[in-house]
């Protein structure tokens, strides 16, 4: 499986963790790593484009537009878990990028 | 709905009409997040953001395909891999000539008191020495790992020398 695993990789990767079986939204996972647009949906491309991401439309409330969700597959869970064991998982994108939890 | 929202929002609906099919989704998603973000100018700045994405994709999905075309070779034959290979060199030198062609000419024009124009040196550095030196260099660089590429190249290198050839035979 071909990723580059980016300090910002591995943040959108220890987000999507962070309870793996829920959908989540781009702007939650934007809130939550602090990446921009421009550097969280690239991510999330490529992600989706290697089969570790699954997409789905919300099918919410009739008069609300839909919003696009993402969550693993289980490849990318295995993916994810695997390098989450990892020493250069985990806590290195957020040390790279001065966002380590206190 | 303030001025930056509805900037933002006009510029990622334009840009969901002109992205390439393959990431219209996710101009799409992008473009739906913006009810959800708190605060005019991050939903401004937020659809900066998303409007790089998915320009940068759009100028670079050909390049991203044909790669995928000739790394992966998804649906593509062997035969059909170095057709490609091969044109990609050839495309790749033409390309290189012809910039290389243009850069001396500008110089030409910006740099009047130097007669580049009339020197003889002129066009044998910017038609022969330089571009066909690079071909070369490349050629044998790559000939191992690209092979396809590195023939396309030698090609081109070898149609040019017999126009140049042919050129100079005729003057």
């Amino acid at each position: 499986m071909k990723l580059r695993l980016s300090p910002q990789t591995l943040l959108v990767i220890d987000a999507f963790l962070d309870q793996a079986e829920e959908w989540k939204y781009g702007y939650d996972l934007s809130r939550v790593t602090g990446l921009k647009s421009g550097t969280l949906y690239p991510i999330l491309m490529r992600m989706a484009e290697r089969k570790l991401l699954e997409t789905q439309w919300e099918t919410g409330d009739p008069g609300r537009p839909p919003r696009h969700m993402y969550r693993f597959t289980p490849e990318g869970l295995r993916f994810a878990r695997a390098r989450a064991g990892s020493p250069i998982a985990g806590g290195l994108g957020q040390v790279a990028l001065g966002l380590e939890r206190a | 709905m303030g001025t930056p929202r509805r900037l933002a929002a006009r510029l990622l609906e334009a840009l969901v009409h002109l992205a390439p099919a393959e990431c219209r989704d996710w101009a799409m998603a992008m473009l739906r997040e913006l009810d959800f973000i708190e605060g005019e100018w991050a939903a401004f700045f937020w659809a900066m953001g998303s409007a790089a994405v998915i320009l940068r994709h759009a100028a670079t999905a050909p390049w991203a395909w044909l790669k995928r075309q000739t790394k992966e070779g998804i649906g593509m034959n062997n035969t059909g891999k170095k057709v490609v290979g091969v044109s990609i060199g050839a495309f790749s030198a033409l390309m290189l000539a012809g910039c290389a062609m243009a850069t001396l000419r500008i110089a030409g024009i910006l740099f009047p008191g130097l007669e580049l124009e009339h020197s003889g040196w002129f066009d044998w550095l910017g038609v022969l020495a330089i571009p066909e030196t690079i071909f070369i260099v490349a050629t044998v660089l790559l000939w191992r790992k690209r092979g396809p590429v590195a023939a396309g190249i030698l090609a081109t290198v070898l149609v040019m020398a017999l126009h140049i050839a042919v050129h100079f035979a005729i003057r």
